[in-house]
This record gives C-alpha cells, sequence and structure tokens, in this order.
C-alpha cells in the first residue's frame, strides 16, 4: 500500500523532474539486489555468527535466491569501473553499510533506473546523497536501533581511555618501559568530570544511561529535551546553547547525524573556544569536524584527547592526518558492528526485504527518505 | 591511646619474641619518616597536584619539617646498596606505595630498630611481610578507600577494550591498515554477557553498580553474601562456589587482596576449566596469577583477553612475558595512581601521620596490622 503511494509520488515527482526516466515501480516479480559491504578475507571463517562481510553477506543469499531474487555481494565501490558501477543500471535494491559505505551520489542515483530502495544495514544513511533520493523518488530506510548500544558502550570505553590516559600506558608495556609517572601525571578518573553529549537521540541517551554511576557532571545539547523521568534519572541538564555547553565540558561527545547543518561543525573556531584538554569522543561522523583543525589542536594539546572510529572518507587513506596526531586513540569504524550488531541489522534488512517484496510498510522510525520528504534529523 | 596500648602490646610482643630488641614506642619528639615513590623525572613540573611522586613526595614536605620531622623520599628501593636500606636502621615511619612498592621484608623490619609505622600510600599493603610486621608489634595501615573508584573505573575501561577488540584496531589505524573484518569478528558488545567479579569487597561493588546500565547477567564470589539491598540494585548474583562461578563466565574480574591464601590462585588447572575465549581483568595483583599459565594461555587463545595493570614484581622487567603475548591489553600499574587517587591517598596518609603524632587512633578501616593481629582479608 505505501509502496504504492511511493509509486504515485514517485510519478508525479518524474513529471515534475524532468532529469530522469524511471519505470513505474513494482514490488512484485524478481528483484535484482546488490549488497555493498567489507571483505573478510581469512576471517570469514573464524566465526559463524560473522554476517556483515561480503563472503556472509547478511547471510540472505539462500532466502533471496529461493524466491527468485538475485543477489550480487561486493566490497569494490570506488572509481568509474567498479563492481558496483557495473550493476547501477538495472538494480531495484542497494544495500549499503557505514562501515564501507557506498557513496550514492546523485550521479549514481541517475544511472540506477530500475533502483527503488535503498537500505542501510546499520545506522546513518549520509553516504547517500538524500536530497537526489527524494527527488528521484526513492525510499531510503535504515535499521534504526540496531547498533545504538553498540556505539553508546563503544563511547563510554573511548570517554574512559582518554581521561584514564590508557594507550601511553599500553605502549609502554610493549616498548619494554616501566615509567608511572609518564602516564600518571595526566591520568584522571571520570568521577567528578563534566561531559557533554551533542545531541541526546537513541545513542546520546544510551551512553547517559552507561555514564550515570559514574557521578559526573551530565549536560546534553539537542533540539528539543528529553523526557523529564530520563533527565531525572541521569540527572543529565539541557544546555539550550551548545556554544555556552561546550567550554564547560572536560570531555564531549558528539551523537548527532550528518546533515547539512551539521557538517563542519566542530570547526576551528569552535575548538578554540573548548576548554585547554578538553577530550573529545567521535563516534558520529568523521565529517563532523574539521579534520585539520582537530589535527593542529591534538599537537597543540589544546585538545588533550580526540578518539573515535569514523572518518572522512572511509576506508580513511593511509595519510590521514589522525593516524599520526598526538593524544589519539582512533579505530576503523567499528563500533556499530560487532558481531551482536551485525545480527541485528542483518535481521533487521532481511525484515524490510520481506516487506518490501510483500508491498508493506517499513517499521516507522526507520525510513529515513519516504515520498519525497526527508526524516525530521535531516532536514 | 591507642598508640600507647600498641606500645604495650609491643612490648609484650617483645618479650616472647627474643629475636630482636625495640626501643620503647612514643609518639614524641622528631621522627624520621621516609617515602619511597615513583620518580617523576621531566613529568614532575607538567601538574601542579603530582603529588604521589618522589619530586613532590604527597606534598607534605613543608608540614612534616615545620613540624621538626625529617623526611627523605627516594625511588631507590632494590638491592642491599639502594637508598632505602641506608635509612632503615634508624627510620620512624616508612611510607610505601604500590605502583613502584618497596618490598618491606622480614630481613628489614629486623634490622629496622626505630620503626613504628608502616603506611601505604594507595590500598593493597602485600608488599610488605604482613606476619613479621605483626609479630614485631608494628602498625601498618593503609588509606583504605583513597582510589576504589579509581581502580572499579579502570577495570570497566578493560572489560570494554577487551569485548569490544578495541587494540587491534588501534594498531591498524597507527599501523596505516584498514580493515574492518580483521577486527570485527571477534568484536562484541558488553550487552548480554556473563561477568564475574571474583571478590565483591568496596571496589568489586563499585564495579558492579557501573556495570549495571550495560544489562549483563553479573555474578560474585566473595566469602560474604553482599547487602541484599545493593544485590538489588545491581541485579549481581551471589555464588558460593568460585569455581562453579568460574565456568559460567565470559568475562572475569578479579578484586580480591594478595594474600597466603589467594597467591597462585589463577593457576593452569583453574584456567583451563574456564571458557573457550574467556576475558580476564586483573587490577588486584599480579601474584594472585601464574605469570606463565596466563601467557601460555593467551598464547593458544584459550584466554580471549588479559588486561590489567598489575605484574609480579614490580618494576615489570623489560623481558616479562605478558608484555609480549597476544590478546594482551598491558598498562604499568596506574590504575589507583591517576591525579585524583593521588590527592585523596595523600591527603589520608598526612592525616594518618597526624593522628600518629598525636597519639591518635586511626581510621578503623585503614588498619592492615594493629596490636599483633592481622586484618580479617589477610588472614
Amino acid at each position: 500500500m505505501a509502496m504504492r503511494r511511493a509509486g504515485v509520488s514517485a510519478i508525479r515527482a518524474l513529471c515534475s523532474s524532468p532529469n530522469s526516466t524511471r519505470p513505474v515501480h513494482s514490488t512484485a516479480g524478481s528483484k535484482k539486489i546488490v549488497g555493498v559491504f567489507y571483505k573478510a578475507n581469512e576471517y570469514a571463517e573464524l566465526n559463524p555468527n560473522f554476517v556483515g562481510t561480503v563472503e556472509r553477506g547478511l547471510g540472505i543469499r539462500d532466502w533471496l535466491e529461493s524466491q527468485g531474487h538475485r543477489y550480487i555481494v561486493t566490497d569494490d565501490k570506488e572509481g568509474p569501473d567498479c563492481e558496483l558501477e557495473k550493476h547501477l543500471s538495472d538494480l531495484h535494491v542497494l544495500i549499503t553499510t557505514p562501515f564501507h559505505p557506498a557513496y550514492v551520489t546523485a550521479e549514481r542515483i541517475k544511472k540506477a533506473k530500475n533502483l527503488q530502495l535503498l537500505l542501510t544495514a546499520g545506522i546513518g544513511s549520509d553516504h547517500i546523497d538524500l536530497k537526489a533520493a527524494a527527488e528521484a523518488g526513492l525510499t531510503v530506510a535504515e535499521v534504526t536501533g540496531s547498533n545504538v548500544v553498540s556505539v553508546a558502550e563503544d563511547e563510554l570505553m573511548r570517554i574512559l581511555i582518554l581521561v584514564r590516559n590508557f594507550l601511553p600506558g599500553y605502549h609502554q608495556v610493549i616498548n619494554g618501559e616501566w615509567n608511572v609517572a609518564g602516564i600518571a601525571h595526566r591520568a584522571y578518573d571520570l568521577e567528578g568530570k563534566t561531559v557533554g553529549t551533542v545531541g541526546a537521540g537513541r545513542i546520546g541517551r544510551l551512553l547517559l544511561q552507561r555514564l550515570k554511576p559514574f557521578n559526573c557532571h551530565l549536560l546534553y545539547h539537542d533540539r528539543i529535551k528529553i523526557d523529564p523521568q530520563l533527565e531525572n534519572e541521569t540527572g543529565a541538564k539541557f544546555e539550550e546553547d551548545l556554544d555556552a555547553m561546550l567550554p564547560k565540558c572536560d570531555i564531549i561527545v558528539l551523537n548527532m547525524p550528518l546533515t547539512e547543518k551539521t557538517r563542519g561543525m566542530l570547526d576551528k573556531e569552535r575548538i578554540s573556544k573548548l576548554k585547554k584538554g578538553v577530550l573529545i569522543v567521535n563516534n558520529a561522523r568523521g565529517a563532523l569536524v574539521d579534520t585539520q583543525a582537530v589535527a593542529d589542536a591534538c599537537a597543540s594539546r589544546h585538545i588533550g584527547g580526540y578518539s573515535g572510529d569514523v572518518w572522512f572518507p572511509q576506508p580513511a587513506p593511509k595519510d590521514h592526518p589522525w593516524r599520526y596526531m598526538p593524544n589519539q586513540a582512533m579505530t576503523p569504524h567499528i563500533s556499530g558492528t560487532t558481531i551482536d550488531a551485525q545480527l541485528r541489522y542483518a535481521a533487521g534488512t532481511k525484515d524490510m526485504l520481506d516487506r518490501y517484496f510483500k508491498g508493506e510498510e517499513f517499521p516507522l522510525q526507520n525510513y529515513i527518505v519516504k515520498e519525497g520528504v526527508l526524516a525530521p534529523q535531516y532536514r
């Protein structure tokens, strides 16, 4: 039902945008599904639950093929001659994942004449040109909630790694050294520190709950206040003005999606107004911050520590400055792709494919683009 | 008052132990206080609150000297010709710290004819031969509670580092790599896992409180059950039989003191009965584990990850096997010597010195050896 409505709006959209001609959408019949994931190589066989890879393709191959659909999986996503490009012209559904993101540009959308549905196996669909997708009448959906706990846990881990000055200690160990003072001179307890989360959506709230027993001063900034009961439960205080909140913080955690409004929000000027020695955790998106400004501030020690699993672009090139700046605790993009998270987003993706084939609606919170309209956080 | 009683029992103890003659204890008059701490070198001036090092000597020099006492501070503690040995014959009070422990052996106690009081700046006094101290009529005390929060935070950090497989990701970053699969194949959320704490004293309880919002299956083993209110609050279940508990655990945290009973308790046999791939966090004492058994199990993968800040001996030698075994996330002994903890144990040590000079009692929970008796956990 919703799909037919999508089809009708798509037709309307088509008539008003002469740039593309697309066949009338139909959910019946054999579909061509393409999935872009990361390759596991020798790690593929080490864990039967390792479903988020090219080799396992979310574990849905048999299910798709038994229904007569075609399923192509690749990790080759960059450049005009890549494997993904070869399949653009006739695929109906493209499954992507933030951990190895296929950048779905306006150009690619134009070429994808049969494309109806973009599914993100995970959360965060900023690797897709959402405006272009909306104009083309596409549906974009992600597995909302699938890895929110994963990311919140990971953020708390990074807060502790930075404030307790873990990595210099680890480096001493593997270098055969022992110098307690070299770590202790700037190692602190988390207790009593001021922690601010920029964004208190699903992940931000889960983080606040996990922070509660540490007895910090918890602050949060968001467009809207959280439930009074949760405020009470976590002790977190609302900060209406982001720039008033930031200078109060010993530790800042980014918890917003990457949108036109948030891109580059942590720039040189904003960083300079933060407390000297501030610790920053960013598992949200690399492009929320100015890459060079962060590198410079870590080098000058204005940022006392920066930790995250997100970069721009991804994969991060060998010479990305964040690899080599001091005071960093970076990893590749992994927080939302633990085995537990993979099982959840694989199941959620399969569920949405099933509904798509049946012409049924998705869980409402999963829609990012629906009938030409962007989800609120992306407007 | 207590000190005079200590003096009387010491006399009785003296008469019964003919091995040495000690002056009648007196708390009046100028005292010689010796402190053994770690050296800060170039880090000493980087932080005015960095009081736990040789250079700052807990920040009590002026206070001691203004009262006419002598204060000698050193990091040189090993061997018959070290700085500490030179002062043993006439010192009245010896302050030690677990992060750079002066091993106070029966021999050293014998030589220390004026010694009355052994203070641990921190928690854990196993570096002192407590039986010998008791027989010599000495008082041993530590700053109970001074860094319990610090250690509990650190343990939670390490649980997350191991279960979420952080370090392989960090290694990729600094090596110029990007291979999500190489991390994700064995990265898990903490949520839903079974975590057992061996020991639920002050630190164990604080850890359970911090674990609560992660929604794990929490187990604890101790000589005594904890308060039913706290059991309810944390959701932790009592396990009377240690070995039964260990087999259920995905993650094991060691939270017992090092005593005659706990030394080497995690031996090859006990480790072999734990789940394959178990994760172990030990911020308690290195000697609770069999060093080689842990190294072997990490190499075989039976231990999926081992993280801690304690070793035997300390400092750990350059060739200590835990530095080079796979699946480790070790640091030098730092968890209880954050700046925040240093300020607390410095204040607590000063407070006990003040009580000692005045012949007053210490906070009762601080006593480890008093009037010939060991504290319960060490018996």
